[in-house]
C-alpha cells in the first residue's frame, strides 16, 4: 500500500513497511522518494519517514532539524503530537540521516540554521500528525463498526465513546496503512490546541540532567583509535617537513599521517595522541598574501570602501541629490571584530571509511553537506556515506561547516579502521570559521531641525558564501558526479540569488530591511575579504548591522535633542510590530527612570528571521568595569508553540550577545589567531550575567524564528546606555572603557 | 592502578599522568562527564572528589588514587529517583544544548552539600567556574534556590516530628 495525497502544499504518503509499521512521510514529486515503491517491499522505506507507528505501539518521530539547544526536539515533536492527540512525552525521537527528503525547504539543503525550523515545519508536521490520526480513526471505525464521530484518541489509543472498546495505534496500524487517503487533511484551529502554546517541559531534559544524552564526542566504537591534528597556524599554509615518523611506536602512537589541513597523530588513547602532539615539530609553508593583524584588516576595508561604492541593496528616494542640497551631516563609522563560535562541545567526528561504505558519527547542523565533505576526500560515492547524527553540544552556525568531518574521513581513509578525531579547545578557537569582521559607514543628511532626510549606509564585509559554497553546492545536486563538485561551487557563486542558489545576504541583512521611513535612504555592500575563513555565526549579518543601525539611531536622537524611544517612534509609522515590541520594553523597564542610583538605560530594536525584538538594558560602571544589571526583552514571533522555549531562547541570545558586546574579539598577529581558550576568549559567567525579563507579544501570525533574533538588539542597547554613563560613543565592538 | 568511582573499585590501565576526565570517559565509558577546555576554565568536566567539586580535565589519576570520585551518573541513585537539583533542572527547563549541564549539576550539588542554604553571592561564587554558552544561568540559579528551599522544608518537617516525639 502506498498512496500519495496533495494537501495545500505538501505531498504526504502513508504506507506499510516490511515490519508492519505504518509510516507517514513527505513525498517529493518527481523525485527519489517516488522510487520507494520498490524500497517498500524490503521494509527499508521507513528511513524516509517522519512518523512511524509500530505494531507494538511505539511512536517513532524522526527529527530532521537538529537539536542544539534551541528546542526542536520538543517543538517539532509537539506539532505532530498536537494533531495526533497524544502526549509529546510518549514519542521516541530519532535523528534523521542525510536524505533529500529531510532538506530544509527554504534552502534546498538539509540545514538547521536561520531560525526557521519551526516555521518551515509548521504546516507539514501538523499534517503528518493529522493524517495519521484520520487513518487510525477510520480503521477503528471499520473494526468496531461504529461511526467515526463516536471515536476519539486518547494517548496512542483510539477509544469508543460510550463503550469499553479501545484499540492501540499498534493494533490498528496495519489496517490504517490500507485505508484510502483523504483528499484533504483538516488541521486544528488554535483554539483547539492542547499542547501548542502551553508552557511545557522540554523532552530532552531528563537525558541531559542525567548525563545520558549522547553527543558526537560520546561515540565509542569498539577498537576505535583517537586522532589529533596539528593545523597550520597561518591559514592557507601547508606542512612541508615534520618529525612525525619518529613518534610512531612510542607511547601508544600508531601512525602519523599528513592530511590537507595538517599532520594527524593516531594513538590508542586521546591523551597519548595529545602528548605526542607536543613533540611534533612541523615546518610550515608561507602565505605572503595573508593579512598580518587587525590594523591590516581594517585598512583593507577602508581602502575598499573608498575604491568601490558597492552594490546597492536598497534604495528609497534620491539620497544623492538630497546630499547635494544638504550642508548638515552626521557621519559615523562602526566596526565589529572576528568572532569564534566557542561551542561547549569542541569539534569532533568519528569516521570509518571502508571500500564502498563510510560511517560518520558526529554532531552536525548539515548532514548532507557532511556527506559531500566525506565524498570529496575519499573514493566513496555520496550515496555510500552514512551520517549518524547526535545531540549537538552547541551549534550557533559553527557546525554548518564540515571541516572536522572531512579531516576524520581523510585520516580513516589513510589509516583504515575507526578514527575518533577530537579538537582541543585551543584548536577549536584558533581554527574556527569566524563571524566576519566588518566596517559600517553611515552618513545621514539633516534638515534645519537636525532631523534625518537621507540615510546612506555602506557595509564593508566579505561574502560568507564565497567560503561556504564549495561543499554546499554539491549537496544541492547529490546525483552529480564528483568531478563536477568544483564546477558546482563556481556555478553556486555565479547563480547566487537565482532559484538555483539563495542570494548571499549575510553581509547586509537587516540593513536592507531597516524599518525607519526616512525621506530617502540607500544601503550599499562593498565586498572586502581579509582571507581568514568566515562563516555563519548566531544571527549572522544581523549581529553587526543592528549594532550599526541602532547605534546611529541613538546618535541621531541625541543630535535632534530627542528621547531615543520617541525619535524611533516618529519613524516607525509603517512598522507597527516593531513599534509594538519597543513600546512593550519601554513599559516593562520604566524607560527614563533607572531602577537604582548610578544605573543607566539603553534601548534598541531589530527585526530578524521574521521576528521583532526590542531590548532595554540597565547597566552600571563599577570599578571601571561594565556591570549589566537587567535586560528587558519583548518579542513578537507570531504564534507561539512553546512559550517557555521562546523565553529560553531570548535569555540565551541576551547572554550570547552580552559576551560578544563586552568580551568577544578574535585578533591576528603575524597572521596567527591570538586567542586560544576561555582565559583569553572569555565567555560571560553566572556572576556577570544580568537579570532577564522576557515578554512575548500575543499574535496569531504564522510562527517565525526565535533562536537568533534576541541577539542583534543587545549590543546597541548596551552602547546606548554606555553613552549615558560615559558621555562618549562606543562605536567599536567589543566595548572597552578608556 | 585502582580508582574508586561511584562506589566501585576499578582497575585502570591508563598511564598515571592521564587526566581523570579521559579515564572516566574513555576507559570506564562513563560519558556524562564532558570535555570542554582541558585547562580547568569551563567546568564541563566537574566531578566530586571526596564530595568536593574538582575539574577532572586537569587532575591526573595519580593524584586521586584511593579517593572517592563520583560522576553525574551517580548523582541520582537510579534514574527513577532523581536528585532534587535534577528535578528542578527539569522543572525549570534549564538545559538547552545540555553539554555543560553535567558539570553545572556536579558543582551545584557540591555547593548544596556543604552549604544547604546558599545566598545569591554563594551561588555566584560556586558556579562562576562553570561556563554555559547557551546562557542558562538565570534558570540554574533559580533551580538551585528552589532545591535549597525544598531541603529547608524537609528539614523543618523533620524538626516538627522530633518536637512531637519529645512532647
Amino acid at each position: 500500500m502506498n498512496q500519495i495525497i496533495t494537501s495545500r502544499r505538501n505531498f504526504i504518503k502513508a504506507s506499510l513497511t516490511g515490519t508492519g509499521s505504518l509510516t507517514i512521510a513527505l513525498a517529493l514529486p518527481g523525485c527519489q522518494s517516488l522510487h520507494s515503491h520498490s524500497l517498500q517491499e524490503n521494509g527499508n522505506w521507513e528511513a524516509n519517514a517522519w512518523l512511524e507507528i509500530t505494531t507494538d505501539n511505539r511512536l517513532i518521530f524522526t527529527l530532521d532539524r537538529v537539536e542544539m539547544g534551541q528546542g526542536t526536539y520538543t517543538g517539532l515533536t509537539t506539532l505532530v503530537a498536537e494533531e495526533l492527540d497524544t502526549d509529546p512525552d510518549l514519542f521516541e525521537i530519532v535523528f534523521a540521516p542525510a536524505k533529500t527528503v529531510y532538506r530544509n525547504r527554504d534552502y534546498g539543503l538539509q540545514i538547521t540554521g536561520g531560525s526557521n525550523s519551526l516555521s518551515s515545519s509548521w504546516q507539514v508536521l501538523r499534517e503528518t500528525g493529522a493524517l495519521a490520526k484520520l487513518l487510525l480513526l477510520k480503521s477503528a471505525s471499520d473494526v468496531f463498526q461504529v461511526p467515526l464521530d463516536d471515536l476519539r484518541i486518547d494517548n496512542k489509543h483510539v477509544v469508543h465513546i460510550g463503550s469499553a472498546k479501545r484499540a492501540s495505534f499498534g493494533d490498528l496500524c496495519v489496517i490504517a496503512s490500507k485505508q484510502s487517503l483523504p483528499s484533504d487533511i483538516p488541521l486544528k484551529q488554535p483554539s483547539e490546541f492542547t499542547y501548542i502554546g502551553k508552557k511545557s517541559k522540554r523532552l530532552d531534559s531528563h537525558l541531559k540532567v542525567t548525563g545520558q544524552a549522547n553527543y558526537g564526542i560520546d561515540i565509542d566504537i569498539p577498537g576505535m583509535r583517537y586522532a589529533v591534528v596539528s593545523r597550520s597556524p597561518v591559514y592557507g599554509t601547508k606542512a612541508i617537513l615534520h618529525n612525525g615518523q619518529s613518534l610512531i611506536g612510542v607511547n601508544g602512537v600508531e601512525a602519523v599521517v599528513q592530511i590537507k589541513s595538517g599532520i594527524a597523530i593516531i594513538a590508542q588513547s586521546y591523551w597519548q595522541a595529545k602528548k605526542a602532539q607536543k613533540r611534533l615539530n612541523i615546518e610550515w609553508s608561507k602565505n605572503p598574501s595573508m593579512v598580518k593583524n587587525m590594523e591590516d584588516v581594517f585598512t583593507l576595508y577602508r581602502e575598499k570602501s573608498e575604491q568601490d561604492d558597492g552594490d546597492i541593496k536598497r534604495e528609497e528616494g534620491d539620497v544623492e541629490s538630497t546630499f547635494d542640497e544638504t550642508t548638515d551631516f552626521l557621519n559615523a563609522e562602526f566596526t565589529t571584530p572576528f568572532l569564534a563560535h566557542a561551542t561547549m562541545e569542541p569539534m569532533n567526528c568519528t569516521a570509518h571509511v571502508q571500500k564502498n561504505k563510510v560511517d560518520i558519527w558526529t554532531s552536525t547542523q548539515a548532514p548532507d553537506i557532511a556527506a559531500v565533505a566525506v565524498a570529496k576526500v575519499t573514493d566513496v560515492d555520496l550515496s555510500e556515506v552514512q551520517i549518524h547524527n547526535q545531540f549537538i553540544g552547541g551549534g550557533f552556525g559553527r557546525r554548518l561547516s564540515q571541516d572536522f568531518v572531512a579531516e576524520a574521513a581523510e585520516i580513516s581513509a589513510q589509516t583504515g579502521g575507526v578514527i575518533k578525531l577530537v579538537w582541543s579547545r585551543e584548536e577549536d578557537t584558533q581554527h574556527d570559521v569566524y563571524r566576519p569582521a566588518t566596517l559600517h559607514k553611515i552618513k545621514v543628511a539633516l534638515d534645519e531641525n537636525q532631523m534625518p532626510v537621507a540615510w546612506d549606509h555602506q557595509i564593508v564585509a566579505p561574502n560568507i558564501m564565497d567560503w561556504y559554497v564549495w561543499d554546499a553546492s554539491p549537496a544541492m545536486f547529490p546525483w552529480s558526479p564528483k568531478f563536477m563538485y568544483s564546477t558546482l561551487g563556481k556555478v553556486g557563486l555565479l547563480t547566487a540569488g537565482s532559484p538555483v542558489t539563495p542570494a548571499d545576504t549575510s553581509a547586509y541583512e537587516g540593513a536592507d530591511s531597516i524599518p525607519y521611513n526616512f525621506p530617502s535612504l540607500q544601503v550599499r555592500h562593498t565586498k572586502a575579504d581579509a582571507g581568514l575563513p568566515v562563516s555563519y555565526w548566531r544571527s549572522v549579518g544581523h549581529s553587526h548591522t543592528a549594532f550599526a543601525i541602532e547605534s546611529m539611531m541613538s546618535e541621531l536622537a541625541s543630535q535632534a535633542n530627542m528621547d531615543e524611544f520617541l525619535f524611533r517612534k516618529k519613524y516607525l509609522t509603517e512598522s507597527p510590530r516593531t513599534l509594538g515590541v519597543l513600546e512593550k520594553v519601554v513599559d516593562m523597564g520604566n524607560w527614563g527612570q533607572p531602577s537604582e542610583e548610578g544605573a543607566y538605560q539603553g534601548l534598541a530594536v531589530h527585526k530578524s528571521f521574521g521576528s521583532y525584538v526590542a531590548e532595554l538594558v540597565e547597566l552600571k560602571v563599577v570599578n571601571e568595569e561594565i556591570k549589566l544589571l537587567r535586560v528587558y526583552c519583548a518579542i513578537d514571533c507570531g504564534l507561539v508553540v512553546n512559550p517557555d522555549i521562546v523565553t529560553m531562547q531570548m535569555e540565551s541570545c541576551i547572554i550570547f550577545g552580552a559576551t560578544a558586546a563586552l568580551y568577544g574579539e578574535i585578533t591576528l598577529k603575524d597572521g596567527v589567531v591570538q586567542q586560544s581558550n576561555f582565559h583569553d576568549y572569555p565567555m560571560m559567567r553566572m556572576n556577570q550575567a544580568p537579570e532577564i525579563e522576557v515578554a512575548i507579544i500575543h499574535s496569531d501570525e504564522s510562527p517565525t524564528g526565535v533562536g537568533e533574533p534576541g541577539l542583534p538588539p543587545l549590543a546597541p542597547a548596551i552602547a546606548s546606555a554606555l553613552f549615558k554613563a560615559r558621555n562618549q560613543r562606543f562605536r567599536d565592538m567589543p566595548f572597552k572603557l578608556a | 592502578m585502582k580508582l574508586t568511582i561511584n562506589g566501585e573499585v576499578k582497575d585502570i590501565s591508563s598511564e598515571s599522568d592521564t587526566p581523570l576526565l579521559w579515564v572516566i570517559r574513555d576507559e570506564l565509558k562513563l560519558k556524562g562527564t564532558k570535555f570542554g577546555c582541558g585547562a580547568g576554565l569551563c567546568g564541563a568536566c566537574t566531578v566530586h572528589l571526596e564530595g568536593v567539586a574538582i575539574r577532572s580535565c586537569i587532575t591526573p589519576i595519580s593524584a586521586v588514587e584511593g579517593k572517592h570520585i563520583s560522576t553525574i551518573e551517580s548523582l541520582s541513585a537510579d534514574s527513577q529517583e532523581l536528585h532534587p537539583l535534577q528535578e528542578y533542572w527539569i522543572e525549570f527547563n534549564v538545559p538547552q544544548c545540555g553539554y555543560c549541564q553535567s558539570g553545572q549539576l556536579m558543582s551545584a550539588s557540591a555547593l548544596l552539600k556543604n552549604n544547604p542554604q546558599p545566598s545569591d553571592a554563594d551561588i555566584d561564587l560556586a558556579m562562576s567556574g562553570n561556563i554555559c554558552r547557551c546562557g542558562t544561568y538565570p534558570r540554574i540559579k533559580a533551580a538551585i534556590k528552589a532545591a535549597a528551599k525544598k531541603t529547608e522544608v524537609v528539614d523543618l518537617s523533620y524538626a516538627l516530628d522530633v518536637s512531637k516525639m519529645s512532647s
